[in-house]
C-alpha cells in the first residue's frame, strides 16, 4: 500500500503516528489537541512550509463510517467570515479536514470574561446575519446547525468567523448511536431533533438563541430579565416553534436588528436624550473617554476590537470621581455594593438631603416623588445595577423618571426603575446587557461616573 | 494575593473520601475560589518546592525577565512556555497536566507525536535540553517554537 511507504518515510518508528493520514503529516506539524471527543479529534497544526496556524477535524472511519471528500458537501470556504478548507486526507482510518486557524478568542469565552454592550452584541449577530446569509444564498444552500458562542470567532483582526462545519455536512452519521441529532442542546431548532427537515430557518433559530443568551447569560427564557422591547421580539421570532412562524431569511433578521438598534429609538425619544446624545457624540470625537459608543458604527474591521476591559473602565471611573468629589467611597471597587453605600454617594456626590434619599419624610404618602428610593429598605441590602442606575438618573434630574411607586406595570417591573433604565441604555450610562444580580462598588461608580459624563455633555460643560 | 493552599486533585479527592459530613466539607472547601490564577500556581509551586523563581526560569530556558513576568502574571504564557515551566519545575506527567490546566491549556495527548516525546521526556526525567534534543531528533518542532501565543 502507497500509505505504507509513506508512513516508513517518516522518522521516528519509536512513536506511532496514530494512522493519520501521513499526508497531512508531511504537510503540517501536529502541535496539541484541542478537544477530543469519541470519534472526533481537532488538532491544532503547523503548516511546515511557512508556519501557518491550522486546525484539523479528523473523523475516525470506525465511527463515522460514511464520510469522505466527495460526501462531505460544499466547501464553504469562498464565503466571507468561513476559514478557507487547506486540504482534506484520508486513509482507512482517518477523515481529516484542515482549514485555517482565526487567531482570536470563542465568543463564549469572551462574554464569559467580558460585558458586552447592547451595540456589540446587536453588531456581533448582524455580522452572523452576513456569513450565514452568504452560506444560505449558495446554489446548494450550506446549514450551519450548530450556531452557537462557541463557534464564533471574534477574530485578533477584529472580524467575526463562523467555525465549526461538523454539523453542516449533508452526511448521516450512521455509525454514531450516542448522538440521535447534530447540534447543540438549547441552541438546537426544535426540527434538528427530528420533527421535520432542517433549513435555514433552523440557523435563524439559534442566531435567536444566541442572541438571548448574549442580551441575558441564559439561553432559556426568563421572566426575570428584563430585555429591550425591539430585541425581545425579535428573539421571541427567530426561536418560534413552527419554522414558517420565524424570520424566513436571515437578510429579514438582520433588518430587524439595524431597525432595533437603541441609537435610533433614542433618536425618536428626542428631547433631552436627543440633545445629551449629540453633545456625547461629539465629546467622543474631541477625544473625552465615554466607553460606550453612541454612534451605531457596523461592520467594520476595526469595531470590535475596541473593547476596553471592564477592569480598566472601573478604574477610570473610580479616579474620575474621586478626582471630581475628593470620595473615597469606591477605594475598595470589588466590594459588593449595598443600599448603604448607594444612599452614601448620594449625599456625599450630590449633596442630597438625607431625609430625601432614606424616605423618612413622615408627612408624604409612602410612594410619591418625594421619595427616593423605596421606602423601608434598609441599608444592608444590595443593589442590582437597575436600582443604581434609577439612583443615579434621579439623582441628576428627578423629572426624567417617574415618581416611585410599587405599583407594578404590565410586565412587572417598576415604571420609575424602567424610565430609567432605558433612558440610561439609550444615553450610554449603562454598559451591556441587564444581568441579574448585585454589583460592586467598582460598577457602581461607573454607573455614576458615566451618569456625570452623559449629564455634563448634555449641559456642555 | 491571597494565601490558598495548593492541593492536587488527588489530595482534594482524598480529602473527599475521609471526610464524613459533606456539609462540613462544603463549609470548608466547597466555595474556595476555583482555580487559582496561573502566576498564582507557580507562586505557589515555588514556595512549597522553597525554590526561587530565577532558578526555575533558569532550568526552564526562559528569558528572565519574561520569566518573572510570568510569575507576576504581567504576562500569560503560551502552552509552550507553560511546557517549558513544567521542566523548569522538573515535574511529572501528571504535574505538568496540572500545570497546564491551570493555565487554560490543551493537556499534553499521546496521540498528537510531539506531544508524546514530551510525555516521555517528563516521565523519564529528561531535562529540557534533553527534551529539545529528542524533538529535534524527530524533526518535531522544538518547544518554544509553538506559535499561537498566549
Amino acid at each position: 500500500m502507497p500509505e505504507d511507504t509513506r508512513r516508513a518515510d517518516l522518522p521516528g518508528p519509536a512513536f506511532s503516528d496514530c494512522g493519520y493520514p501521513p499526508e497531512m503529516l508531511a504537510d503540517f506539524d501536529q502541535m496539541e489537541c484541542l478537544s477530543s471527543r469519541p470519534g472526533r479529534e481537532t488538532f491544532l497544526l503547523r503548516r511546515k512550509a511557512d508556519g501557518a496556524p491550522a486546525v484539523a477535524k479528523c473523523y475516525d472511519r470506525a465511527v463515522f463510517s460514511a464520510l469522505s471528500a466527495e460526501r462531505e458537501g460544499p466547501d464553504a470556504s469562498g464565503c466571507p467570515g468561513v476559514p478557507r478548507l487547506l486540504g482534506q486526507y484520508e486513509n482507512a482510518a482517518f477523515f481529516c479536514s484542515v482549514r485555517e486557524y482565526i487567531p482570536g478568542v470563542s465568543l463564549a469565552a469572551y462574554v464569559a470574561e467580558h460585558e458586552m454592550t447592547q451595540q456589540q452584541i446587536v453588531d456581533v449577530c448582524v455580522r452572523l446575519c452576513d456569513i450565514l446569509g452568504a452560506l444560505h444564498a449558495r446554489p446548494t444552500p450550506i446549514i450551519h446547525r450548530d450556531v452557537k458562542p462557541e463557534n464564533v470567532i471574534l477574530g485578533d483582526d477584529g472580524g467575526v468567523y463562523l467555525i465549526d462545519f461538523d454539523t453542516a455536512r449533508t452526511f448521516k452519521p450512521e455509525a454514531e448511536s450516542d448522538t440521535q441529532f447534530f447540534g447543540t442542546r438549547g441552541y438546537a431548532a426544535p426540527e434538528q431533533y427530528g420533527f421535520a427537515q432542517t433549513d435555514e430557518r433552523a440557523d435563524i433559530y439559534s442566531l435567536g438563541v444566541l442572541l438571548r443568551f448574549l442580551l441575558t447569560g441564559s439561553v432559556r427564557e426568563s421572566a426575570h430579565v428584563r430585555l429591550y422591547r425591539p430585541l425581545a421580539k425579535i428573539i421571541d421570532r427567530c426561536t418560534a416553534f413552527a419554522p414558517e412562524k420565524r424570520y424566513q431569511t436571515v437578510g429579514a433578521v438582520k433588518s430587524a436588528l439595524l431597525a432595533a438598534n437603541p441609537r435610533r429609538q433614542a433618536l425618536r425619544a428626542g428631547g433631552i436624550v436627543l440633545a445629551a446624545l449629540a453633545l456625547c457624540a461629539a465629546l467622543a470625537f474631541g477625544g473625552v473617554k465615554l466607553y460606550q459608543r453612541i454612534t451605531y458604527t457596523p461592520f467594520t474591521p476595526d469595531h470590535i476590537p475596541a473593547f476596553v476591559s471592564d477592569e480598566d473602565r472601573i478604574a477610570d471611573a473610580v479616579a474620575y470621581l474621586r478626582e471630581k468629589y475628593g470620595t473615597a467611597l469606591f477605594d475598595a471597587p470589588d466590594d459588593i455594593a449595598t443600599v448603604g453605600d448607594l444612599r452614601a454617594a448620594l449625599m456625599e456626590l450630590y449633596g442630597l438631603e438625607r431625609d430625601y434619599v432614606y424616605g423618612i419624610n413622615t408627612d408624604m404618602p409612602q410612594e410619591s416623588e418625594a421619595f427616593f428610593l423605596p421606602w423601608g429598605w434598609d441599608d444592608g441590602q444590595t443593589v442590582d445595577r437597575d436600582i443604581a442606575v434609577y439612583a443615579a438618573v434621579k439623582a441628576h434630574d428627578p423629572a426624567i423618571v417617574a415618581d416611585w411607586s410599587s405599583l407594578k406595570d404590565d410586565n412587572g417591573f417598576y415604571p420609575g426603575v424602567r424610565v430609567a433604565v432605558a433612558f440610561a441604555e439609550e444615553t450610554g450610562i449603562t454598559t451591556g446587557a441587564n444581568r441579574p444580580g448585585d454589583i460592586s462598588l467598582g460598577e457602581l461608580a461607573l454607573i455614576f461616573a458615566n451618569t456625570d459624563r452623559v449629564f455634563d455633555a448634555a449641559a456642555g460643560k | 494575593m491571597t494565601e490558598r493552599p495548593l492541593r492536587s486533585t488527588g489530595e482534594i479527592l482524598q480529602n473527599l473520601f475521609s471526610e464524613p459530613s459533606l456539609e462540613h466539607w462544603m463549609a470548608r472547601e466547597g466555595n474556595a475560589p476555583d482555580y487559582p490564577s496561573f502566576s498564582e500556581y507557580i507562586t505557589a509551586l515555588c514556595k512549597k518546592r522553597g525554590e526561587p523563581p530565577e532558578r526555575v526560569i533558569r532550568r526552564a530556558d526562559i528569558e528572565k525577565s519574561y520569566g518573572h513576568h510570568l510569575f507576576s502574571g504581567r504576562r500569560k504564557p503560551s502552552r509552550d512556555t507553560v511546557l517549558q515551566l513544567a521542566f523548569g519545575f522538573a515535574l511529572d506527567y501528571d504535574g505538568a497536566q496540572q500545570m497546564l490546566r491551570s493555565a487554560r491549556k490543551s493537556p499534553l495527548y499521546p496521540r498528537v507525536r510531539r506531544d508524546a516525546v514530551i510525555i516521555f521526556c517528563l516521565a523519564h526525567r529528561y531535562d529540557i535540553v534533553a527534551c529539545q534534543e529528542a524533538l529535534e531528533q524527530y524533526g518535531l518542532p522544538l518547544l518554544g517554537e509553538g506559535g499561537r501565543n498566549a
